[in-house]
């Protein structure tokens, strides 16, 4: 009798479980985007379209990581989200897959695969958040140039990403090569390190820490630091002077993808002025880089920022090269 | 000798055949192609090159070095934790809901995702930290050893708890009155007849926790920083983040040596000796005897001290969940609770269904694995314990990902599926059921199976009505770990979950990268809240199967 029991339960749970997979044509995505984002994307999506999406969250190694381990049986239809330098890392690797989006001259070549396989769909300029409250303490402006952060009231102080596995990081390393020419870059690190609190694995991970007072500053990209500011805790943003560099927010189609037209209407979408109205509807704090919206929200002006370009495919080739520099020179 | 249980018993040959073809599936092939990884080049020949950057990176010697002696450190506080726990609850006389309180707390560690607690004690003892602020403390840098040791054996001493709890409570008092009538004072007994009598079950306890906190990687991820770097976090960000599977999977082969060194270890210590307790010859049981006041508040003692260290930390969660925003506006509300229920549903159910499934069928293979290779003599049984343990010594995240190269390809492709993910529990966290159950058969005397068989009773028979009631309280001991950890783990799982099965504990670690902090804890006590009502009725469903339970093992 027991084991009848047990059978049938067991043989209900699993044929729900089967039930569950099969569903009608759907679009499978992993998104590097926060999930409270990428839910809003991706319902508006499925409202313009009628193409239901299942999706989950990974930081953008592990997303990358998970494409490279499915590739011969890809179980996503496309990325959303994620710096560029992670699209040309996945596009040499055979990840994704060549479509040229429809109404592709809307976005500016150099935020678009020359090859197709990617397109950039907003931009995130790095900065620096800084807690008020530590710095009315310490009677102290927030810093301004990159050289601020190496004041030894910051000792202990400092919370940013770890370059293994943020894309935030590589980016403040690219920033920093840009200024300083690559030994400077690392050298300017290893002062830098004597501040650090911790290497979070996120690029967000600081965020929260600093905004509570438990540490004093680090660097973000904007979207991260917006969103924190936001909630109403007491941080500022600032840029340095010396300037930043910018990640391209991308989204592409996955090699041998399943649902293959419902990842193109995706891509279709995503790249049309749609997705650009709908980040600056519900501050969603990518600047779009589709040509001809008016952006109105004054966080997201950029005219008084000074952006240094770095392209994507050099940040793609020399990812490696730079994080091993850095977990060799830097952090030990 | 190899041969005699094939001949004796033939029934139990196809149950053998199978247990191994499931082992060979789920361990030995992803096992396999993880190590064809370690030991190839890039372009695929035979090579140690990526051992080789390993052991010459003093980077990664240094976690190496690290991830033992931190799993040293653990293994000790926590088994000491756990046995205080198992002592005052099963010997120490109390009240009973007393009783209930402390064993309830007790498992609060474990029913909520490692780095839940982490956070926590992040919050309190972290860069400007509650209790800090409190105590006065100025500065104290909980990032790297102390943080990492500190939340590890919080986390993990329920293991340890459970473990020697179930065992404690099956010592038969009557070894003690002896020691008693022959002049020994109550700690004398206590120290050279109870303690030596609990030595399986602490020999165990030290092997699980050492293996548990050497392959942790969610309490180092949030707690050792940069400065204390231990193999397990590594392996997982060179995969993560460099991309790097080969020298991912050489730092956890790495890993192996230490886990499997410690496992013989346990295995000669525990080995030598008769821990027989349950011989069926006592007589009418006596009360247990206490070990004399002062050891009883002492243990007592550090029994309160860390309970309101942990009550204090889930203090902390719960009112983050109906806090508006932590440390800025903290007025009550609801919001985190309506967002789990508009957005987590999905996981909820996914994750009950997952723990549902693979619970049985763990018990089952628990079961059926320390009966076999203790009780019966069929060839290669001493490499079938080692193998059902193979997972449990290796990272989380390196099954997940040896889990990923093993079933996205044919003949088995699993990935996106369920199956993948009761597999990577139920072979990964079921060595905590195999090995309470064979602490527990360790004690069981085979004479009480003899008399059996030689009634003419069958083995099966012989198992069903004589072996099995006995080992219930450490089955379902067991059963209940395989269960928590089928609700809460998260490194073997970081890699399965899918589109299709999502799980609690990846969205609350989104939650918490997303600086969802509400949102995360609402997501914890959901978590914990469905944990205890799951435990409750798995107790009461043995219950009802007609088991007789004895002892306080597994409360």
């Amino acid at each position: 009798m027991r084991r009848k029991v047990f059978a049938v339960v067991l043989s209900l749970l699993i044929a729900s479980a089967v039930g569950a997979a099969a569903h009608a044509a759907t679009l499978n995505a992993y998104t590097v985007m926060p999930e409270k984002y990428a839910t809003q994307v991706f319902e508006q999506f499925t409202k313009d379209t009628g193409i239901k999406v299942n999706f989950i969250r990974f930081s953008s190694g592990e997303a990358l990581a998970r494409l490279n381990a499915e590739k011969k049986n890809p179980q996503v239809d496309i990325l959303l989200g994620g710096p560029a330098d992670v699209y040309t890392a996945g596009c040499d690797a055979g990840v994704f897959a060549e479509y040229a989006p429809k109404e592709q001259e809307l976005t500016p070549a150099e935020y678009r695969d020359p090859g197709n396989r990617w397109t950039g769909i907003g931009l995130i300029p790095l900065c620096f958040l800084t807690n008020t409250d530590f710095l009315k303490k310490n009677g102290m402006k927030a810093p301004e140039s990159w050289q601020d952060l190496l004041d030894p009231a910051y000792k202990n102080g400092l919370q940013m990403a770890d370059a293994r596995t943020s894309g935030t990081a590589t980016e403040r390393i690219y920033t920093l090569i840009a200024i300083y020419g690559v030994d400077g870059a690392f050298d300017y690190q290893k002062k830098l390190h004597q501040n650090i609190q911790l290497y979070t694995k996120s690029g967000a991970g600081g965020a929260l820490p600093i905004a509570q007072g438990q540490a004093a500053s680090g660097v973000f990209y904007l979207v991260d630091a917006l969103d924190i500011q936001q909630q109403g805790y007491p941080v500022v943003i600032t840029y340095p002077k010396e300037g930043v560099t910018f990640g391209i927010e991308a989204t592409g189609i996955i090699n041998g993808a399943k649902n293959m037209d419902e990842a193109k209407a995706f891509v279709d979408w995503a790249t049309s002025k749609k997705l650009g109205e709908l980040f600056l509807a519900k501050k969603i704090n990518y600047i779009p880089v589709v040509k001809g919206l008016v952006i109105d929200n004054p966080a997201l002006d950029m005219s008084h920022v000074k952006l240094l370009t770095v392209g994507a495919e050099h940040k793609g080739d020399k990812r490696k090269e730079y994080v091993d520099r850095w977990v060799n020179e830097v952090i030990r | 000798m190899a041969s005699s249980s094939m001949k004796r018993d033939p029934a139990l040959v196809p149950v053998v055949a199978a247990l191994w073809l499931a082992l060979g599936v789920f361990i030995i092939y992803p096992f396999v192609r993880l190590l064809a990884v370690t030991f190839s080049s890039e372009d695929g020949g035979f090579s140690f090159e990526n051992l080789a950057v390993v052991f010459s990176n003093s980077y990664d010697r240094l976690a190496l070095v690290n991830s033992i002696w931190l799993a040293i450190a653990v293994a000790v506080m926590g088994t000491a934790l756990g046995f205080c726990f198992a002592f005052a609850v099963v010997r120490i006389k109390m009240p009973a809901p007393l009783r209930w309180f402390i064993s309830a707390v007790t498992v609060l560690p474990l029913i909520s995702p490692p780095f839940t607690s982490s956070i926590a004690l992040t919050l309190s003892l972290g860069p400007n930290g509650i209790l800090l602020n409190l105590l006065g403390i100025p500065d104290f840098n909980i990032y790297g050893f102390w943080g990492t040791w500190m939340s590890e054996s919080l986390t993990y001493f329920p293991v340890a708890f459970l473990t020697i709890s179930s065992v404690l409570a099956c010592i038969d008092p009557n070894f003690e009155d002896a020691g008693l009538s022959l002049g020994g004072s109550p700690f004398r007994v206590f120290r050279t007849v109870t303690l030596p009598l609990t030595m399986p079950a602490v020999a165990n306890s030290i092997l699980l926790l050492f293996a548990c906190s050497l392959a942790d990687f969610a309490t180092p991820l949030v707690l050792a920083g940069h400065q204390f770097p231990v193999l397990p976090t590594q392996a997982y960000l060179q995969i993560t983040g460099l991309y790097d599977l080969r020298g991912g999977a050489a730092l956890s082969f790495a890993l192996l040596v230490p886990a499997l060194f410690v496992f013989f270890v346990q295995r000669w210590w525990v080995g030598r000796k008769s821990y027989v307790t349950v011989s069926g010859k006592s007589g009418a049981q006596t009360k247990p005897k206490g070990i004399g006041a002062a050891a009883e508040t002492v243990i007592l003692g550090v029994c309160a001290v860390v309970i309101a260290f942990i009550v204090f930390l889930y203090a902390l969660i719960t009112i983050g969940a109906f806090t508006k925003t932590w440390g800025l506006d903290n007025s009550f509300t609801l919001d985190s609770f309506a967002y789990v229920f508009n957005h987590g549903r999905k996981a909820i159910v996914d994750t009950l269904i997952i723990a549902c499934v693979s619970t049985p069928i763990g018990g089952l293979i628990a079961v059926l694995v320390a009966y076999i290779t203790q009780r019966k003599s069929f060839p290669c049984n001493a490499l079938m314990e080692i193998v059902s343990l193979l997972n449990f010594a290796l990272p989380g995240t390196v099954v997940g990902i040896a889990y990923v190269i093993a079933f996205n390809t044919s003949p088995l492709i699993l990935t996106g599926t369920m199956s993948i993910l009761v597999a990577a529990y139920v072979f990964r966290y079921d060595s905590a059921g195999i090995r309470s159950v064979i602490a527990s058969l360790q004690q069981i005397d085979t004479s009480l199976e003899e008399a059996s068989l030689s009634l003419g009773a069958s083995s099966a028979a012989t198992f069903r009505n004589v072996t099995l009631p006995l080992v219930v309280p450490a089955l379902l001991a067991g059963m209940k770990y395989l269960f928590i950890h089928s609700m809460t783990a998260i490194s073997a799982t970081i890699f399965l979950v899918s589109v299709s099965w999502s799980l609690l504990t990846a969205r609350i670690l989104e939650c918490m990268t997303e600086l969802q902090f509400g949102n995360a804890c609402a997501f914890s006590v959901v978590l914990i809240i469905l944990v205890f009502i799951f435990n409750g009725l798995l107790t009461l469903l043995v219950r009802a199967a007609g088991f007789g339970y004895r002892g306080q093992g597994g409360n």
